[in-house]
This record gives C-alpha cells, structure tokens and sequence, in this order.
C-alpha cells in the first residue's frame, strides 16, 4: 500500500537532500583521513572505545549533558529541543509500527501519523505525544527568548547568524508550532487529540465551520511539511550540520583521533561539529575588554566553514584556552586555530636556523637538566633563585641554556611556523639526548608544555619547576618557614593550569610558606595575563588593559604578594599591579 | 641620470633610493602602527635570543625595510625565533613580532625573497 500524498513532498525531497548532502560530506571526510589516523579506526573500532562512544552519543546529542555544567537554564533549551524531537520521532515511529503492525513504513507516515490515521486511538500514545510536543515548545519558548533576552541566561552576548543559519532558525522555529497547528486542526475535525491538541482542537471547531476546518487542516499540514523541508535542505548551509557532525566526530575521538597542528579531515569534522551556540564568546577577555567582538572561537569556526576566515583574526586570539576549556562539543579550538595560522603561513619565506649549527651553550654536568627558556632569561632574578634551590637540593644541574641557547619552539608553533618549529625542536632535543639528562626541569610553562607534547623525549622527565619544587618540599631536602603573615595569592598561567593541568603543587607549596588568598575564577577558569605569545596582534595597551583587570582582581584580595610560575605572567603582570609580582621560586628561595 | 648614461665600463653601483618599493613599508606601518614609535635604541637587538648567536639584528631589519632593500631583509628575517623577548624589553612597547610576521608575508606575497 502506498501512502503518498501531494503534502509529503516537501518534507520528502528535504530528507533526501540532506542525507545526500551530509553523506557526502562526512564520507569523504572519514576517507581523505591519514592513514595513521586510519588505523587508529581499524584498531579501536571494536572495544570498549565504541561503547563509551555510543553513550557518549546518547548523553552529548541528546542529553547534552556538559552543558548542563555550563548553564543549566541553556541545558534545559537544548536538551528539550534535541532529546524532545528524538522522543517525538521514536514515539510517532511505536505509533506507526503498532497501528499497521509493521515495523517498515515509509517514513512520511509515521511524521505525519495522526494525519493518515486520525482515528487511529492507541493508549497513551496521543497523551505522550502532546507531551513531548509541549515538552520542545517549552525549549522553543527558551529558545526565542534566548535570542532577544540572553541575559536570562546569565549570558552577556549571544552568537550573530549567517543567512543560512537565520534561514535554517526561522524554519526549525516554525515546525513546532506548526506542527501544533496542524494536529489542532486534525482534532477538531477528527476528535484525534490529547489534552493538548485535543483541547486546542475543541477551540478552532468551536470557532470554525466544517468546510473551513477541512481547508485549513490540509494548509497546516502542507506548511509542517513545508518548514520541515526547509529545515532539512538548511541543515548542511547552517550550524544545525552539528546535530550530526557530532556523531562521527565522537566515535572518532573515542577512537583517539586528534586534530593536528598540519590540518586533516578531522578538523573538517570538529568544525561541522560546532552548534554556535556561543558558550565560548563570553569567557573570551578579547571580548570581555571589548578588545576585538569577532574573533571568538565560535566566530572563527563559522568563518572557516563559509571560507572567508582572514590572518588577521586568526592571529588576534590569546589561546588561553578558556573556550576550549568550556566548549560543550569538546572541540580542539587551539589546535584549529594554530592549523589555520598554518594555513596562512605555509608558504611564506621558510625560516632557516642554519647559523645555529652545532652551538651548545650549556654548562655543567648532570643527569637532572635545567632549561631556563628565553622569557625566564628576561627574568634574572627566577634563575638566581632557581639556582639557590638547585644548591639546596644537592643535585648536580646541567644548565641547558646559560648564555643563551635555542628557543623551545613553542612561539613558532603558535605562530603556525610549523616547520620552523620542527627544526628549533631537533636542536633542542639533540642537545638534551647529547647531555644524557633523565630529568628536565623548566621554568617557562611554555617551554613545558612543547617538551611535553612535541618533542617526544623518551627517557626523560620533564617537570616545571613548581613539580620540582614540591617534590623537594615532600621529600623534605627543601624545608619551607610557615609565615602566616606573609598572604600570597596566586595566579594560574595558561599553560601550566589548563595546558598541562597543574594546579595543586603551586597551592601546595604556596600554603606552606605563608597563607593563600584567592580570586573567584581560578584553575580551570584562570584568566590570562594579556601576554600571551599566541597573539601577534594584540597592541601594547591592549595587553595592559587585560593585565590590569586581572591585578585589580589580585589586589583586591588584600595579598602582599602575587605569585605565578611563569616569567611571561610575571613580567606582564608587574607592569600593572601595585603589589610585588613575584615567581614561585622567588617566594620559596 | 648618471647611473643611466649606458656607456659606462663598470657595474652601476649607486642606490637610487627613489627606485625602490616602499609598498611594503608602508603596508607594514599600516599593519602595526605601532612601529612608527620605534627610536632604534636597540633594546630589541640586544636582549635578542637569535642575536646572541648570530649577528641577526631587528634594528638593522628595521633599517633595511626603511631602505627597501627586500632581498637582503629576507635572508635577515629569516634567523628570527619569534620568541617575544624584544616585544617585552622595547621601551616604545612595539609589537615586534607582528612586523616579523607581516614582512615574511609581504616579501613572500610580492616575490621579492
């Protein structure tokens, strides 16, 4: 039996080009992958790696979950309309399947169930469904609000649309309630509703004749199908791609594919995956000093997807991480952006440390090495203390870079340098394996952070000082005077807090030597000192503007002292504040 | 005129300073205004982490933009680290590594390496 009635059209041919469209997409994404990445697929693909994915599937598209952290109210928003919708198509499908007890129907007929079959009055099923159609109103309510009123939010700025998304939001805003309509109508004519529809419907037969209630009844059908059409065709023009971008782009990650600094398919992918929903704008201090309002990551993914992103704003970002630290879909927002400044890069007159040759400027000997970095070099007096402790410890320290030495590489790398960076690496490294060290220790959470991630030093340790120093405190070679009148309060650098996720041995040691004074947003969500290397563009006052709302914040604790570890904090920090900026090593030497 | 004759023995071996491009300087200004403050004190040169390896020098770098003498510029540029240390220890608060960057590009975008 067919059921084809002229209103499905749209609907239908909206459903074909969609999954035409996003097939497409996502099939010569996953193909045009490197073949390591590959097989990291082959190999991961039957574990426990997809279970977790399909959860994570269950609870990030549909729950989503992480945003409930975020924000609750706008948990509630997206988790209604998504999870509400998916209620909604399982329950019209059980609909279909027990009517014609059948579970293969053309998918038309279980969308518009009630429309083929209004007397069809299966228990409870009318009642679910006008439930789950009040539960996404009730998200759509949200939803409109959000874009006129998002401060009931507690959200300061919410995204700006592109057409395809404006054309893409004014359909999925028109499906519910046309979808409301129409059953309404249907119920007044057919007796088919539950207590919403049904009682909707009593109204418009009380209102209207017959011969109207039928006109009436097939245009709201025909404008459901039509505006589930529309939507269907803007899904792959407009961010709703993410409702399924998600889904390969959470197998693929449980799969432990990455996005890379030389851009693949992957981040094809975590771009398609991003929903604008604008979570990232507001912890943006570019944005929150109104500094620059359209570089944000969300705005950066957008420009990216419609291919008109520019140098100029994919320079203008700090990297502090804040917004890869709160983004719901867990997208690698710096990792992108450094492969877009790779991008614009790639080409440009190559970088050439020829003239390095085969220096070393190290000094001394010893399996434990100390690399001081160039920022910490402008920074003499963490040095002198780094070297009092070294004396402390007893341990015979092979300075890697006392009168100079290579850079780590980091900033070309944040640059988009990548090759130049590659080389710098190979310098450094064969210093280090030439000097048979077992132990690295840093002071620059910069340097820490490429040692770590990029260099691929086997054998070796490497450690921030502030590590360094807590050990030495725990194992008791470093013995610390407990000075309650001394207040600290200590600021976390972007690298070492949410780059490598070192918090509690700076606290720790802090808390030994004096008493610790915090501001409210701390850890995770510490703010930059405005010095980042990551942005090239940033003026001079722009980067005391944001260094000075952080001290203000540190100042009004009543702290004598500000500590950080990092010589770039430290050095940006102390052009504004009023009390000493001081380095963890200083305050514990 | 002079260099123009066309009957000379040698090589012509003055700079004719109107013949060369300023495009990129002034695009470069453009980019980072900031530049404009530059007194050439030579702070940036001498906290340089590639200079104290090498004779690279951001003052000269600057000069030789000045001058327009492109080819000679990107052979100097390319020694920079991009470290920072020169945008910290300017006391003109120039954002140094900006001008690296944009004339790697111009110099790459106009053929002039």
């Amino acid at each position: 039996m067919s059921y084809f009635e002229p209103f499905i059209i749209p609907f239908s041919v909206g459903v074909v080009i969609l999954f035409a469209v996003m097939w497409t997409k996502f099939i010569s994404w996953i193909s045009a992958l490197p073949k390591s990445d590959k097989k990291l697929i082959i190999r991961n693909a039957v574990s426990k790696a997809t279970f977790a994915a399909l959860w994570e599937v269950f609870s990030e598209c549909l729950l989503h979950r992480r945003i409930s952290r975020v924000n609750p109210r706008l948990w509630y928003m997206h988790m209604s309309l998504a999870f509400g919708w998916f209620l909604l198509i399982v329950a019209g499908k059980i609909e279909g399947t027990l009517y014609l007890k059948s579970p293969v129907n053309p998918p038309y007929v279980d969308v518009f169930f009630r429309k083929y079959f209004p007397e069809a009055h299966i228990p409870f099923m009318g009642f679910i469904m006008d439930l789950l159609l009040l539960f996404i109103l009730s998200g759509l309510f949200m939803a409109v609000l959000k874009r006129f009123k998002p401060s009931v939010y507690g959200m300061k700025k919410t995204t700006k649309h592109t057409a395809g998304d404006r054309i893409a939001l004014s359909s999925l805003w028109a499906i519910f309630p046309l979808r409301l309509t129409a059953e309404s109508f249907n119920s007044a004519l057919y007796d088919s509703g539950s207590f919403l529809t049904g009682t909707i419907g009593n109204l418009f037969a009380f209102l209207f004749p017959e011969h109207v209630l039928q006109i009436l009844n097939e245009t709201s059908w025909w404008l459901y199908s039509t505006a589930l059409g529309t939507f269907f065709v803007a899904i792959p023009l407009s961010r709703y791609l993410h409702i399924f971008a998600e889904i390969p782009l959470i197998f693929l990650r449980s799969f432990k594919i990455r996005a890379a600094a030389v851009p693949t398919t992957f981040t094809n992918l975590e771009i398609a995956a991003c929903s604008r929903c604008g979570i990232c704008i507001d912890p943006c201090q570019l944005g929150r000093n109104d500094i620059a309002n359209d570089i944000q990551s969300v705005y950066s993914l957008r420009n990216i997807r419609e291919k008109c992103n520019t140098v100029e704003n994919s320079d203008n970002c700090l990297m502090c991480g804040r917004c890869e630290n709160i983004c719901p879909v867990g997208i690698e927002l710096n990792t992108i952006r450094i492969s877009q400044r790779y991008k614009f890069r790639k080409n440009d007159n190559p970088y050439n440390y020829r003239y390095i040759g085969n220096r070393d400027f190290s000094q001394g000997e010893g399996k434990t090495g100390y690399f001081a970095g160039c920022m910490t070099m402008l920074s003499p007096k963490i040095i002198q203390a780094m070297e009092k402790i070294f004396r402390q410890s007893g341990e015979e320290v092979w300075f890697a870079d006392k009168d100079g030495g290579v850079c780590c590489g980091r900033p070309q790398k944040l640059a988009g340098n990548i090759d130049a960076a590659n080389r710098m690496m190979e310098l450094n490294k064969s210093l280090f394996i030439k000097h048979g060290i077992t132990t690295l220790v840093t002071s620059c959470p910069i340097c820490l952070k490429v040692f770590k991630e990029d260099y691929k030093l086997e054998n070796i340790r490497v450690i921030h000082h502030t590590q360094y120093i807590h050990e030495l405190v725990q194992k008791g070679v470093l013995k610390l005077k407990k000075d309650n009148r001394k207040i600290f309060t200590y600021h976390d650098p972007c690298e070492l807090g949410r780059g490598s996720r070192i918090y509690e041995q700076p606290r720790a040691v802090l808390s030994l030597a004096g008493t610790l004074v915090e501001i409210d947003e701390t850890r995770e969500n510490s703010l930059c000192c405005g010095g980042s290397l990551a942005n090239t563009r940033l003026s001079f006052e722009n980067k005391n503007l944001i260094s000075k709302t952080l001290t203000d914040r540190f100042e009004a604790t009543g702290a004598q002292y500000l500590v950080t570890s990092c010589p770039l904090c430290k050095k940006t920090l102390s052009r504004t504040s009023n009390i000493p900026v001081i380095d963890i090593a200083e305050a514990v030497s | 005129m002079a260099n123009n004759w066309g009957f000379g023995i040698n090589e012509k071996r003055s700079i004719d300073l109107d013949t060369n491009n300023f495009d990129i300087v002034r695009k470069i200004l453009e980019a980072e205004p900031s530049f404009y403050r530059c007194i050439s004190c030579g702070s940036c040169t001498a906290t340089c982490s590639a200079g104290n390896i090498t004779n690279f020098n951001f003052r000269k770098v600057h000069h030789l933009l000045r001058r327009g003498e492109y080819q000679t510029l990107s052979g100097e540029i390319s020694k920079c680290m991009l470290c920072g240390k020169c945008s910290l220890v300017c006391p003109r608060g120039i954002n140094t590594r900006n001008i690296i960057l944009n004339i790697n590009r111009l110099i790459t975008r106009q053929n002039l390496r």
